[in-house]
């Protein structure tokens, strides 16, 4: 069982379990790439605080069987998150977009899925003044264009 | 018919000639920035209120009954109202649509039913058309909102930092849940405007998906009337959409997005109602010296329920929707017949409570009403030619069953009241034209009346039952339905 280094944006090293580290598409692929050098991989988009809870997500599905197709429909049959993930998943919004960025970043699809349902299931069953209000966006329509956006979508409300 | 005069009157709000469009084009603005309610409520919950006391309360009640189409109670509370106060209409209008010609003294008084009412769109010579305008949002940042006391951080906004392929990854995952949620997404911020419309591979899948899209869609029985399931020998049904094959738009429709709107599809996130009001002389009371002889209004519904596996539980009943739409399901509908045939063994009919794994009791009520729901299936007409075998008769041997080339109709089949009769019915879906102004408003929401027939098993007789009252069906939305699937 190898480890391997990683660095990341403020430049605390990190020691992960290789298997764990290759639930990264990114890093695997440098892996393959590079050779196990034994030198540290910098991760340089990602700090310390979110790399750790991105590994710490990776060990605990380190076993799970490679998502064997992109299809979209084994995707969507787990709408519903693990419960593992979902206390995972119960943090600050920051850090939870921290690490959607992260798993977008290290190219890790599960993880950016389980992230993206987190998101989605926020967003269920609100109107648009609450989704703004989860999110802390402000409204940047006119009433004008509002009213127009709105009488153009509308038919998506049934 | 006063009453018919009155409804009109007062749904209009006639205002005045003389109004100024800055002002309203204001109001409008005003409306649409209030919050709206949760959208996940429905109009099927009974509020606990106060029955009505005053004139104005009578007449209010009075039009919520209409709007629902209840016009014997509404009529009854009309009458009430206008005895209580000859005005009433007036006062009536001065709460709730005073906005329409008065000076806004106090902008669209929050709370009132004000939001709702239908306020003409002002003019706008200076708006860029719709397709324009969305292009224009493309690359807009979603923006931060501000902070709420001067000089303090803005409240954290992460979401802003996420870049687009993620927030079309989350805009996926939030359509394949439910795309009305998509659709609301749309007015959160520009931005989300312009993916809602420009991704049109998230509306392709919405299309091929099973529970919102056409692939839910059954163009052949997939059950019979009980509904067991039938099998196809090759295994494959017809689907206007197949995955994993090269899809063109069809003509002369450009997008995805319009697609989902306009071809025939049934939905199975609500139920579709049909309200139908008669009137039947009643007799002259022998006791009591009238001049006239008493008219009763009759109000009754059809409701239907449609299931993606092919089945539809139908059901015709004076209970009013708030009532009993929502226990109106396959489970409930088994739980109340079985209580029916059973109701003098208790013991048995609480088993069967139990064993129906119903998590809330159904209330007496509803209970009542479905006892006399009937199972049924249904598909769309079929594009193709039907294969000529025994899947599309009846278990019975019906083979006269309507057909049609509008591939807007829908054929029903429902056990009928005995158990020798099968119900079938023609519908087909429409467009509600209620709104004209609204150029996008929702399609096939709608279900009209084609025909009604009835089969007798037994003596292989296909009768037909007249269509005098049937009301179209309207399609209204209940919580939860049809959402997390199974």
């Amino acid at each position: 069982m190898s480890t391997i280094t990683l660095t990341s944006s403020d430049g605390v090293d990190i020691a992960v379990e290789r298997a764990v580290a290759e639930r990264s598409v990114l890093i695997k692929n440098m892996l393959e790439d590079l050779g196990d050098s034994g030198e540290a991989i910098p991760i340089p988009n990602v700090n310390e605080a979110v790399l750790k809870k991105v590994i710490e997500w990776c060990d605990h599905h380190k076993n799970d069987p490679p998502s064997a197709s992109d299809d979209d429909d084994n995707r969507r049959k787990t709408t519903d998150i693990d419960e593992w993930d979902q206390k995972f998943m119960q943090v600050d919004q920051e850090m939870l977009f921290e690490v959607i960025l992260a798993a977008n970043y290290l190219d890790i699809k599960a993880l950016l899925d389980v992230g993206c349902k987190t998101v989605a299931n926020m967003i269920k069953g609100k109107s648009p003044e609450e989704i703004r209000k989860t999110f802390n966006i402000q409204n940047d329509f006119t009433p004008e264009e509002e009213d127009q956006i709105r009488r153009e979508n509308e038919w998506a409300e049934e | 018919m006063r009453r018919l005069t009155l409804g009109t009157l007062k749904r209009r709000g006639a205002p005045p000639a003389s109004f100024d469009t800055e002002d309203l084009a204001q109001q409008v603005g005003q409306l649409s920035v209030e919050p709206e309610k949760a959208h996940e409520e429905d109009k099927f919950i009974r509020q606990d209120r106060h029955e009505p006391n005053s004139a104005l309360e009578h007449f209010e009640r009075a039009v919520e009954k209409e709007a629902a189409g209840n016009l014997g109670d509404s009529l009854q509370h009309y009458r009430k109202a206008y005895r209580l106060d000859a005005s009433v209409d007036k006062t009536y209008r001065n709460k709730h649509f005073a906005h329409v010609w008065k000076k806004p003294a106090q902008p669209a008084s929050s709370g009132s039913k004000a939001v709702s009412a239908p306020v003409p769109a002002p003019p706008k010579a200076d708006l860029l058309p719709t397709n324009e305008l969305i292009e224009s949002f493309a690359n807009l940042p979603i923006p931060q909102a501000e902070a709420a006391i001067e000089n303090t951080p803005p409240p954290p906004c992460p979401i802003a930092n996420l870049p687009s392929e993620v927030i079309v990854e989350l805009l996926r995952h939030v359509s394949l849940r439910d795309p009305a949620n998509f659709g609301r997404m749309s007015l959160v911020c520009k931005r989300f405007a312009y993916h809602f419309s420009r991704e049109q591979h998230i509306w392709k899948r919405i299309c091929q998906n099973p529970e919102f899209g056409f692939a839910g869609m059954h163009y052949t029985y997939a059950c019979d009337i009980l509904g067991n399931p039938i099998f196809t020998l090759n295994g494959t049904r017809y689907t206007p959409f197949p995955k994993g094959v090269a899809l063109e738009i069809p003509k002369p429709l450009s997008s995805w997005s319009q697609v989902f709107q306009s071809y025939p599809r049934i939905r199975f996130t609500g139920i579709y109602i049909s309200t139908v009001n008669y009137t039947r002389p009643g007799a002259q009371s022998t006791q009591t010296v009238t001049w006239n002889t008493p008219i009763h209004i009759v109000t009754y519904y059809r409701y239907l329920r449609f299931y993606p596996d092919g089945t539809v539980v139908s059901l015709l009943s004076t209970t009013e929707p708030v009532d009993v739409v929502p226990y109106i399901s396959k489970e409930n509908l088994k739980t109340a017949r079985a209580t029916s045939h059973k109701q003098h063994q208790r013991r048995v009919s609480d088993q069967g409570h139990s064993l129906s794994g119903a998590t809330d009791p159904l209330p007496p009520v509803a209970m009542n009403a479905l006892q006399h729901g009937h199972r049924g299936r249904w598909r769309l007409t079929s594009p193709v030619p039907l294969p000529e075998d025994e899947y599309h008769q009846t278990a019975e041997g019906l083979n006269q069953t309507p057909e049609s080339d509008d591939p807007r109709d829908i054929f029903i089949e429902t056990e009928g009241v005995e158990k020798k009769y099968i119900y079938l019915m023609q519908l087909s879906l429409r467009s509600t034209s209620a709104s004209k102004s609204q150029a996008n408003q929702s399609k096939n929401t709608k279900l009209v009346w084609r025909g009604f027939w009835n089969y007798n098993k037994l003596t292989d007789d296909l009768g037909e039952f007249g269509l005098r009252n049937d009301r179209a069906f309207v399609f209204s939305r209940v919580r939860g339905w049809g959402l997390e699937s199974k």
